[in-house]
């Protein structure tokens, strides 16, 4: 009997030590850590949520931003490592989080932080130069099927990263076998863009929102975009989508808030919400639209399965190029 | 060319509110300032001024964004020519003879013809801008891969001439450069190279890194030689006028003229940078130069070129971005991502939807040219003064600075390790005479010549001849071979008057 009674009394004690802390969580100032430079989407996205939160009061600690680039987001992972179980850092990450950790340049990956909530949706293009003899995707996937070599594919990152893993998703969709015979050239930024008004690659995989410029000025003509839907406005709202050209795929460039791993059950639901509220403020959708970001709200437990589909999916698309690692 | 006229008026009267000018001024101390500062470069302070210009009309922002850019051309030289530490990579070039005329009590020259030579550079580059900056945007689209190869191939050619010298001890420092930028993530595979496991050098070394080490820490480990010897003795303690004689300006003049072209159309090209162009105008005008052996040795017109190409190729890198909607450099692609936040889709129907916001940036250029010399000739009379700040001073806070820059640029502790040991192999260099230019060079056009030539490679399935199938690989084989045999040249016709 006294052993049960010190047992209820630790129990009430930690439940109500629990919820004492949850109500005043946040108690102290956040960790925001954006896993690259300054500048770039990862940056700029936690930058906005950060600001967003702190002046619609839905956090009222500060939430400093913090830059932790390297590993194209190794470092960062392995630096939340070492802060399991910490409420008080947050992260932000997209595709390569399961990329980076498949392909072996990570050993860690999205099981390693706590998901909190999706936030952006973003989409990738394929682009052909103005003159180019492929009138649709169609076509281009054809010539790939006849003569793998005859295709010369540019991304504007590594092999094995997202702009060749969305065209792969696409290829394999539209029936080509070899994917692993895809000749893809991996190029930087800027280079890839002008590689394709110049006509020295015959097609070009990247961000949606690159291509608009040259799009604009008639040096290159978009294909298709990766999106599940059409674009409703803007100059990108005459694209069709793969589904539209009868490729049934789809490849989101997702963007999502994380906790350290094993973030206590109370505070990731009090991001959650917070996050939930957030993506209701006509701030937030005024910084969606400025940017160009889909806004997508994906709480939790759905931004987890979401990322358990999407992992196995990359598995299988890595194992058939052999560059899956891990 | 009326037309012309009309427009650039008219983005004058844009450009010349005071809220614009406000803005300039700012933007061009600002990038000094952090130009000046090792490590912090434009990219980082546009990055920094990010925020704010979502708060600004479109105009004004990019005016700001582009004062801070060209506010650090004018500044990196700054720590180059007084400490040897080079402020940002388009700097380095600016160490060879800069800092050598510093020691040598020039500096107030040194000081002067570099903010002259950036002035001129920028000035004339400004104005190729406006005459035929979507000309050249266009053709800069005819670079592919192998082209871009064959350039590389140009520039380290160069070098090798240069070296002459120790041709054996340049080729070395030239194959340890090279052999640096191959760690890292490799893009074609997609796999990591020389990281052993450590995911802090996936990035690659940072060429910032490598040009701090070798020249500030390793400069920094010399003296520390003899700094018990001449411990009270600063360099200089009497400071003349910021100036520079009839002499100086007779012997730099051509070089500027000269190397303002190269610089311009190396900017023009997406990916090529302000460091390349400095170097190949270093390296192009040294052998040109009358008395190349001077070069190295605190020639002032060794200080000249690069600062005039630098400046011109900050403007000639703004071409692809607002002309074309192609961001060629870090600094320029979050420029072009602030634009786009700010709703205007840089490219050619920039000039005809917002030709006073298109203008009017161009009009600035002009204004922060001007702005940023302004700045830095009384600036300078200031700054000069570090060098009667005696060695057990100096040496100690230039250690600071450097690992202080070299922190900002990843955040990553990894990176003293590398400073450490690239100061080392820069002490090392020093004292066995081994020229540091290969290196750098190499360091620089590395990762570039080995893509592209991968690149190159996967487009011709293989085949070589890719290389000699266009009619500027040819010229630029030709350039790379006459600069070869230039040397050769000079010397039998020295021989000849003789």
């Amino acid at each position: 009997m006294r052993k049960f009674v010190l047992l209820l009394m630790t129990a009430i004690i930690l439940t109500m030590a629990s919820a004492a802390f949850a109500a005043s969580y946040p108690s102290k100032n956040f960790e925001c850590i954006a896993p690259a430079g300054p500048g770039g989407g990862w940056d700029t996205t936690m930058r906005m949520v950060a600001k967003v939160l702190t002046e619609q009061k839905l956090v009222t600690t500060a939430m400093p931003v913090v830059n932790k680039p390297g590993g194209g987001g190794g470092v960062a992972l392995t630096y939340m490592q070492r802060k399991k179980g910490d409420p008080y850092e947050l992260i932000v990450f997209s595709p390569p989080l399961i990329l980076i950790n498949l392909t072996g340049q990570s050993k860690l990956g999205y099981k390693d932080i706590t998901p909190i909530s999706m936030l952006i949706n973003d989409f990738g293009a394929f682009a052909v130069p103005k003159n180019s003899k492929y009138k649709s995707l169609n076509e281009v996937f054809e010539a790939i099927k006849k003569d793998p070599k005859s295709v010369k594919i540019g991304g504007t990152s590594s092999l094995g990263s997202m702009d060749h893993v969305q065209f792969l998703v696409a290829a394999k969709a539209a029936g080509v076998t070899d994917l692993k015979g895809i000749q893809y050239i991996a190029f930087q930024g800027g280079e890839g863009l002008a590689a394709i008004m110049g006509a020295h690659i015959d097609l070009l995989s990247t961000g949606m929102a690159e291509l608009v410029g040259p799009k604009e000025s008639g040096d290159v003509k978009i294909l298709a975009l990766t999106s599940p839907k059409r674009i409703p406005s803007g100059p990108l709202a005459d694209v069709p989508t793969l589904y539209e050209i009868g490729i049934n795929a789809e490849y989101i460039n997702w963007r999502g808030i994380f906790g350290a791993p094993g973030m206590p059950e109370a505070e990731r639901k009090f991001m959650e919400d917070a996050l939930k509220k957030m993506t209701e403020t006509a701030d937030w959708k005024e910084i969606c639209e400025r940017n160009g970001w889909t806004q997508v709200y994906l709480n939790a437990a759905e931004f987890k399965s979401f990322l358990d589909k999407s992992n196995e999916e990359t598995k299988s698309l890595l194992a058939e190029i052999g560059m899956l690692q891990n | 060319m009326g037309e012309i006229l009309t427009h650039l008026l008219n983005g004058f009267s844009v450009a010349m509110t005071p809220y614009n000018v406000l803005w300039l001024v700012l933007g061009a101390a600002l990038g000094t300032v952090l130009g000046m500062l090792p490590g912090l470069g434009p990219t980082t302070g546009i990055a920094l001024l990010l925020p704010l210009t979502f708060t600004m009309p479109a105009t004004t922002a990019l005016i700001a964004m582009a004062s801070i850019y060209y506010g650090a051309m004018f500044g990196g030289s700054r720590s180059s020519i007084l400490l040897n530490v080079p402020g940002d990579g388009a700097a380095v070039a600016s160490c060879f003879d800069g800092y050598p005329m510093a020691r040598n009590g020039r500096a107030e020259a040194a000081l002067a013809i570099s903010a002259i030579a950036s002035f001129i550079g920028g000035l004339i580059a400004t104005v190729a801008f406006v005459l035929i900056a979507l000309p050249m945007a266009r053709f800069a689209l005819k670079f592919g891969p192998p082209e871009y190869f064959v350039l590389m191939i140009f520039a380290l050619a160069a070098t090798a001439a240069i070296s002459k010298a120790a041709l054996m001890k340049g080729l070395v420092a030239m194959i340890f450069g090279l052999m640096l930028t191959t760690v890292g993530l490799d893009y074609q595979s997609g796999t990591a190279r020389f990281t052993f496991g450590i995911s802090e050098l996936q990035g690659g070394i940072d060429f910032v890194i490598v040009i701090i080490g070798i020249f500030g820490i390793g400069e920094v480990f010399e003296n520390l030689e003899h700094i018990a010897r001449d411990v009270a003795k600063p360099v200089q303690t009497k400071f003349g006028r910021i100036w520079i004689t009839m002499e100086d300006w007779k012997r730099c003049f051509w070089p500027i003229l000269r190397q303002t072209p190269l610089g311009f159309v190396i900017g023009i090209l997406p990916g090529a940078g302000g460091t390349i162009a400095a170097l190949m105008s270093y390296n192009n005008e040294k052998q040109l130069s009358k008395h190349p052996e001077e070069f190295g040795k605190g020639a002032i017109e060794g200080l000249a070129a690069p600062e005039a190409a630098n400046n011109a190729c900050s403007v000639g890198a703004m071409i692809p971005m607002l002309t074309l909607g192609v961001p060629g450099s870090g600094t320029t692609a979050i420029m072009l991502g602030a634009l786009l936040i700010l709703g205007l889709q840089p490219g050619p129907l920039l000039f005809e939807q917002h030709p006073d916001i298109a203008w009017g940036v161009i009009a600035s250029m002009f204004l922060g040219n001007v702005v940023c010399a302004v700045i830095n000739i009384p600036l300078a009379g200031l700054l000069v003064r570090v060098l009667s700040v005696p060695a057990r001073i100096l040496y100690p806070l230039i250690v600071a600075v450097a690992f202080l820059g070299v922190y900002t640029i990843n955040f990553a502790a990894m990176d003293f390790v590398l400073l450490t040991i690239l100061g080392f192999v820069g002490y090392l260099m020093k004292k066995f005479k081994v020229p540091t230019a290969p290196l750098i060079l190499a360091s620089v056009v590395g990762a570039m010549m080995e893509q592209s030539y991968r690149q190159s490679m996967m487009l011709s399935d293989g085949s070589f001849g890719i290389f000699f199938g266009s009619p500027i690989c040819i010229v630029l084989w030709i350039f790379a071979i006459g600069s070869l045999a230039w040397p050769f040249i000079s010397e039998a016709r020295a021989e000849k008057k003789k």
